[in-house]
């Protein structure tokens, strides 16, 4: 069996080494891996014609809070000066792909990367890709052995749908890694993609505040960037109202937010412009850090990082190295199938047949 | 490897790098329900058209000068991704095809795209398929595979051959192992030897003599080839007056009178020619043009009064008559000098073959554009080959030969080239596709040639030209020479 062939170091839970090259995965990681492939041997496979990455945190990214139409805010605008002190500055990104549909489920794939920039050099650790075979029937023991193994909680929690799972398996990994990250470094702008928002399935309060917390221990400032973001200000989206200010600054919003359900706000929210152009993206910083050394961190990400459009180099090669390629999603099909002896059918496209040349939308 | 798109007679298939295939490899594409298959030659090696391998190509490139890292795969699903990355396609041309154990040239129907398989065809299975090697076997020199390849000397009979390519990739090494196969089956060959390339093929490497010895006879003019008035035939001497020495037309018919005037007297003598155009009475400029073509004719050593040492063709034809080579040397002898003397020797010949004293004769013409006038390249190419002259070309600037005698060479032996010009030039051959010409000649190694055309009976196959065991090089003065 596959299993016994490979030959790997583990990392005893939370036990993080102390540098970020050396960051590994917990062996039960990959055994969830392994096992989960192992049920689909010989079983009828069909790869997936449209493939789209899924960035992991893709839901809970631009959860709420909204601001309400009070009247009782104020916006300020920050001007920032790069700070030019020597701090490391790393970031970690995760992609989900669904790669096909087996008789009884779907396989997907999932991929993390740290990034981290110190003396000038950019440094990565790409973490998989880890195939995943999910079904109706190992979907809740997948999902609940990693909400224990990261999350350490013994309360299950129900799975989503199929469809839903490789986004939130992701952004379990995801968590793991801001975790490794927020353990291995010192005195760092730790860099995540989406927000401080916690209260989800995935984001659970305690697990964020606790993330949270070892990143301060450890004198980092978590800094976390929305690429999108819906949140609006009296009807305005919220990264319109940056336009008119000089690059770079922050603009942050003094007032009264309103949280809808479970949703819970871990970061104080600004709107970032750190360089000139059209792009500008909410920020969520750590709440529980004094204002001073909020602007300070944002103040030092200038001073280390290469920004292209406002956004930082680090969390961009993030992402680039997570993201999975068409080129890798048929290297990873391929070792589905090799691996699992699977059979690969096409099933009619519902779309095309109905519609021809018009069916362009995914099938169903 | 599987068929992924055919188009004209080009079939496209997918192959993975696992799979050792190359230019110029056969492979038989084999539709085993249909119990019948497509014989096909690579022609050309590509990368295949992967989704998303810009991305990918990019991200790497990223990672080469400011970005370093490393990437954590338990699974080792990445050499499964390189293995997509690196996936070829193979253009392939289709030269045949088989149907019930025969072969056929053109196939009109199109293999099964998922059930067909593709293996690759060792030449050796091809060369015993197609019948290429039969009862004259010339050893050519060996595949990529180490099996020797071996044309029939028939390929040659009756035919126009072109051996091309660029300078010091072994053209002359080819045609003088084309020479000595065809004495070893008693062919008679003329060799119009520029460099004097030829002249020792008499001898082996190590200088001593070889069994070629008594077969080569070298001939150089002025030395031990000299013709008298007497041996020439009018034409022939019109020829050489008109074409090599450029005689205007009312000279020319002025010496036509002087001709037969000393024909009636009995007296072919270069001294007497001299004293007809001298006595003759005719326009001033006239006779200064006559003038300066007697002394051509004088200066160039090839003709003599002597008759004891004047060479006598029919007899040296009759010593290679069982087989061997008459090479004549060029070496070191003018332009004017070589046209006179090549005119000579096609007219010999063509009077020999026509009086049927010969039965046919091999000619192997190197950089003949040097010496060859412009009529008799489709002299060559029609009326001689029906007498019995069946040339080979050996040149390596390609555009010299014109564009008619690519269409109509029965068998081309190409070597490497690397401009795009020549490539283009070959590529008019009639007996090949130009993509084939240019796709596998730019990559040929020194000493490796392409054979087209008839000899490979249209499979163009690569071989590498074996080694001779005689001197075959030609003396080219060197500056700096090895100190010891």
């Amino acid at each position: 069996m596959l299993i016994e062939q490979l030959n790997y170091t583990t990392t005893p839970r939370y036990n993080f080494p102390q540098t970020l090259e050396n960051l590994q995965l917990p062996q039960q990681f990959i055994e969830l891996s392994l096992r989960s492939m192992r049920n689909v041997e010989e079983e009828y496979f069909q790869p997936n014609e449209m493939t789209f990455n899924r960035s992991a945190m893709e839901n809970p990214e631009d959860a709420m809070p909204v601001f309400g139409n009070h009247g009782s805010f104020t916006i300020e605008s920050i001007p920032l000066k790069p700070l030019l002190e020597d701090t490391p500055v790393a970031a970690v990104d995760v992609s989900s792909i669904k790669v096909g549909e087996t008789e009884t489920g779907i396989l997907c794939a999932i991929r993390g990367a740290i990034v981290w920039k110190t003396e000038s050099r950019y440094k990565y650790l790409r973490l998989g890709p880890f195939p995943f075979h999910i079904t109706e029937e190992n979907k809740k023991e997948i999902y609940n052995l990693f909400r224990r193994y990261y999350f350490e909680t013994s309360e299950e929690a129900s799975a989503s749908s199929l469809i839903n799972m490789q986004t939130r398996m992701g952004n379990l990994l995801e968590r793991w890694l801001q975790m490794g990250v927020s353990c291995s470094s010192h005195n760092s702008i730790i860099l995540w993609d989406g927000s401080l928002t916690a209260g989800t399935a995935d984001s659970p309060v305690n697990v964020m505040s606790k993330l949270l917390e070892i990143a301060r221990n450890r004198l980092n400032t978590v800094l976390a960037f929305s690429k999108t973001t819906h949140l609006r200000l009296l009807g305005h989206r919220l990264t319109d109202f940056v336009r008119k200010s000089q690059p770079p600054c922050l603009l942050q919003i003094n007032g009264f937010p309103v949280y809808s359900g479970p949703m819970f706000p871990l970061g104080n929210v600004y709107v970032a412009k750190l360089t000139h152009g059209v792009c500008s993206f909410r920020l969520d910083i750590d709440r529980k850090i004094p204002r001073e050394q909020e602007i300070e961190a944002v103040r030092k990400l200038l001073g280390n990082d290469l920004l292209i459009q406002s956004y930082p180099e680090t969390l961009r090669l993030a992402h680039i190295f997570s993201t999975f390629t068409a080129n890798e999603v048929i290297g990873i099909q391929r070792f589905i199938v090799q691996q699992c002896r699977l059979k690969v059918i096409a099933r009619p496209n519902v779309r095309r047949l109905l519609f021809g040349p018009f069916g362009k939308g995914s099938e169903g | 490897m599987r068929i992924y798109k055919k188009e004209g007679n080009t079939v496209e298939i997918l192959c993975f790098p696992s799979e050792k295939v190359e230019k110029g490899d056969y492979l038989f594409i084999e539709d085993p329900k249909a119990n019948r298959g497509l014989v096909t030659q690579v022609v050309d090696v590509q990368f295949a058209n992967v989704p998303g391998i810009l991305e990918e190509l990019l991200r790497d490139s990223t990672t080469d000068d400011y970005v370093h890292g490393g990437n954590f795969d338990p699974l080792e699903v990445s050499s499964h991704i390189n293995h997509i990355q690196d996936a070829l396609v193979l253009i392939c041309k289709i030269r045949g095809a088989v149907q019930n154990g025969k072969l056929l040239v053109n196939p009109s129907w199109l293999p099964s795209r998922s059930k067909s398989k593709i293996k690759r065809l060792p030449i050796t299975s091809l060369l015993t398929f197609v019948k290429i090697n039969e009862d004259l076997p010339i050893d050519v020199g060996e595949t990529k595979e180490a099996s020797v390849l071996a044309i029939d000397a028939r390929a040659l009979d009756g035919k126009l051959n072109i051996v091309t390519g660029k300078k010091e990739t072994g053209k002359s090494h080819l045609s003088k192992l084309l020479v000595l196969g065809l004495i070893d089956y008693g062919a008679t060959v003329v060799v119009l030897d520029l460099n004097g390339e030829y002249v020792n093929l008499g001898f082996s490497s190590k200088g001593e003599k070889n069994e070629y010895y008594d077969k080569v006879h070298v001939l150089t003019s002025g030395a031990n080839l000299k013709v008298s008035l007497a041996q020439m035939d009018l034409q022939v001497m019109l020829n050489i007056l008109v074409h090599a020495l450029n005689l205007p037309g009312t000279s020319t018919r002025e010496f036509r009178r002087i001709w037969r005037f000393l024909q009636q007297r009995q007296a072919f003598t270069l001294q007497e020619l001299g004293e007809a155009i001298r006595n003759w009475k005719c326009n001033q400029h006239v006779r200064d043009a006559l003038f300066s073509r007697y002394y051509s004719l004088l200066n160039s050593g090839f003709f003599t009064d002597n008759l004891a040492e004047a060479t006598t063709f029919e007899e040296l034809f009759q010593k290679v008559q069982t087989g061997g080579a008459l090479v004549l040397n060029l070496r070191d002898v003018s332009s004017v000098d070589r046209q006179i003397v090549v005119e000579y020797m096609l007219g010999k010949l063509v009077e020999l073959l026509t009086e049927w004293k010969m039965r046919a004769v091999f000619l192997f013409a190197e950089e003949a554009h040097l010496y060859l006038r412009e009529t008799y390249w489709d002299d060559i190419v029609t009326r001689m080959r029906h007498f019995g002259v069946f040339t080979t070309f050996v040149t390596n600037q390609p555009d010299t030969i014109r564009e008619n005698i690519y269409r109509q060479a029965d068998n081309i032996f190409l070597f490497n080239f690397t401009n795009e010009r020549d490539l283009e030039t070959v590529s008019r051959a009639a007996r090949v596709d130009s993509e084939t010409v240019k796709s596998i000649a730019r990559d040929l190694p020194p000493h490796y040639c392409l054979i087209l055309g008839k000899a490979v009976k249209d499979f163009p196959m690569v071989a590498k030209v074996k080694a001779l065991d005689v001197q075959t090089m030609g003396h080219t003065r060197l500056f700096f020479t090895d100190k010891d």
